[in-house]
């Protein structure tokens, strides 16, 4: 049984006045225990709002949010507990930051868990460690930290309560490649380590590319594509279509064979990149 | 929702009374509603009403918002004509059990009120339905640049204003963010009691203000990087003019007026 499913969701902005949009249109998806999820599509398309459905922070104007199969809507304690089992960071979460230190705020999500004090410090610390935030962070005030340290933080306190699925939106956007790969890397440290089911939501393929089992491309508040990385990517005239680009270093060997080389096109990740250029350099005795 | 709210907002369209020019929009708002507390009598009651039912329908809002302008204002209107019918013994006496009465003076006085605060509600809201906030701080500050000559800095007051209106949905928006992502950590901000409620106040406001500041000293940044230095020797973008469509919308008002003044006049006045 999938871990998170929607049924037909539909969702309408402002029913009853000119700014109407219907920003979700049966939506029916569903995600197995440990996937990890790459969620893309323009500015625009749905998917801040698909991700408000998925922990119960929105009501859909129709249709159902199943978790392990249970309706997170069927009562008030439902969507409550809905809350803690899936983890919604939201974009710039470090815009969210408000307690004294960085120790109180990351433990703000457990304490409203009802945990005991105990627990609460012992998920603090975890969540620290899975963001390598250092000890002496933790009784600095967040507002001291930098944008990247900030950021770390904020996801901190998402993993704190130790959501069985976690989503994030476009986590990375607004870091320097440094920081990009490090959160990145994180990410993928902590799915791995734990087994928890992860949704990436983005506007940028390179994102995902390296990391994700599976994408869907949303526009128009409908599922337009869905896929492995290899199926949805390898078709750029119907991402184009649907708004969106190749990753950056697909449209170099697209260009490639553009230009008469003879390269595969299907690739994604600077992996991929790598091992075909070396192939190519040996083939044509740059290299041996 | 917080988004739910509709008064002072914006709806842009292009009707007649969209693009009135917004100077003339909120002088006749203001005759507009003086007008209404000159009517004595039904008919110039109701020339008044006709003269509003019909910028209403060329605003062409749909009257469903107009409907929902009106919702916070109806305790008020219930709550004054009760108390007209309540305390006002003029005229002769309809129904009498013991020391409560309703006379035709109290009812007419019930009825003068109600359409009044429902008029000076729905003219005003229509103003700004149909005006984009710059237009109307841009028509205060020329309405008002006579008093550059006693000193007073129209020009900064209406650059704040315009600056706090464009900022009203901004930060409505940021707080809808905030909350939602508190929420998304557990916090229960629509539930307990008053010391609880704000209590939970707290993860929203702090981030709120830290963000309101930032953002201002980064609009500060912005302005003064584009050299802005004030209202002095500033030329604008668009140059209000007054056009047919405007003296066509004066001359409607001042029938309007003089059918009020006409009828109080030949008419016996009722208040």
């Amino acid at each position: 049984m999938p871990i998170l499913e929607t049924q037909n969701l539909s969702y309408v902005y402002g029913e009853n006045t000119p700014f109407r949009v219907q920003a979700l249109e049966n939506v029916n998806l569903s995600i197995e225990k440990g996937e990890l999820v790459g969620i893309i599509g323009h500015t625009g398309s749905g998917k801040s709002t698909l991700m408000q459905h998925l922990n119960g922070l929105v009501k859909p104007s129709s249709g159902k949010v199943l978790l392990d199969g249970a309706d997170i809507h069927a009562s008030k304690a439902a969507t409550y507990a809905a809350r803690f089992r899936v983890g919604l960071c939201f974009q710039y979460p470090e815009y969210q930051l408000f307690e004294s230190t960085v120790y109180r705020d990351i433990a703000f999500g457990p304490r409203n868990m009802g945990l005991s004090k105990a627990q609460v410090d012992e998920r603090v610390r975890r969540a620290a460690s899975y963001l390598e935030i250092r000890d002496t962070w933790l009784d600095k005030s967040p507002f001291d930290l930098s944008g990247g340290e900030k950021r770390r933080v904020a996801i901190a306190g998402v993993l704190a309560m130790e959501p069985e699925i976690l989503i994030l939106d476009e986590p990375t956007a607004g870091l320097d490649p440094r920081g990009r790969a490090q959160i990145a890397a994180l990410i993928e440290n902590y799915r791995v380590s734990t087994g928890s089911t992860i949704l990436i939501v983005s506007h940028s393929m390179d994102d995902i590319a390296e990391t994700a089992t599976r994408v869907l491309v949303m526009d128009n508040g409908t599922v337009a594509l869905s896929g492995t990385v290899d199926e949805v990517f390898r078709d750029a005239a119907a991402l184009e279509r649907h708004g969106l680009d190749v990753p950056q270093i697909t449209r170099v060997f697209l260009g490639l064979r553009a230009h008469g080389i003879e390269v595969r096109t299907d690739i994604y990740t600077e992996k991929q990149a790598r091992r075909e250029l070396i192939g190519l350099f040996k083939k044509r005795g740059v290299l041996q | 929702m917080i988004r739910d709210i509709t008064i002072g907002q914006y709806f842009p369209g292009k009707s007649p009374i969209h693009n009135l020019d917004a100077r003339l929009k909120l002088v006749l708002t203001f005759v507009y509603i003086v007008s209404i507390f000159f009517c004595k009598n039904f008919v110039s009651l109701g020339v008044s009403l006709v003269y509003l039912v019909i910028a209403v329908l060329l605003s062409r809002i749909s009257l469903k918002l107009i409907a929902k302008s009106l919702k916070p204002i109806v305790i008020i209107v219930l709550l004054t004509s009760v108390l007209q019918i309540f305390y006002n013994d003029d005229g002769t006496v309809l129904f009498r059990r013991g020391w409560f009465e309703i006379t035709t003076g109290g009812l007419i006085m019930a009825v003068f009120t109600s359409v009044r605060i429902v008029a000076l509600v729905l003219a005003s809201s229509l103003l700004t339905y149909t005006t984009s906030p710059t237009l109307l701080t841009d028509a205060i500050e020329r309405l008002f640049s006579p008093l550059k000559k006693i000193k007073i800095n129209v020009h900064t007051i209406a650059m704040m204003m315009t600056i706090a209106l464009r900022f009203i949905p901004l930060l409505i928006d940021e707080v809808d963010k905030i909350m939602s992502a508190q929420k998304a950590r557990g916090a229960q901000l629509d539930s307990g009691g008053v010391l609880k409620r704000g209590q939970a106040l707290v993860p929203v406001f702090i981030p709120l203000f830290v963000n309101a500041f930032t953002r201002a000293y980064d609009l500060a940044f912005a302005m003064e990087c584009r050299c802005y230095r004030g209202g002095e020797g500033r030329t604008r973008l668009r140059v209000m003019k007054f056009c047919k469509r405007d003296y066509a919308a004066i001359a409607i008002t001042v029938v309007c007026l003089a059918g009020i003044g006409v009828s109080n006049a030949f008419l016996t006045a009722l208040i």
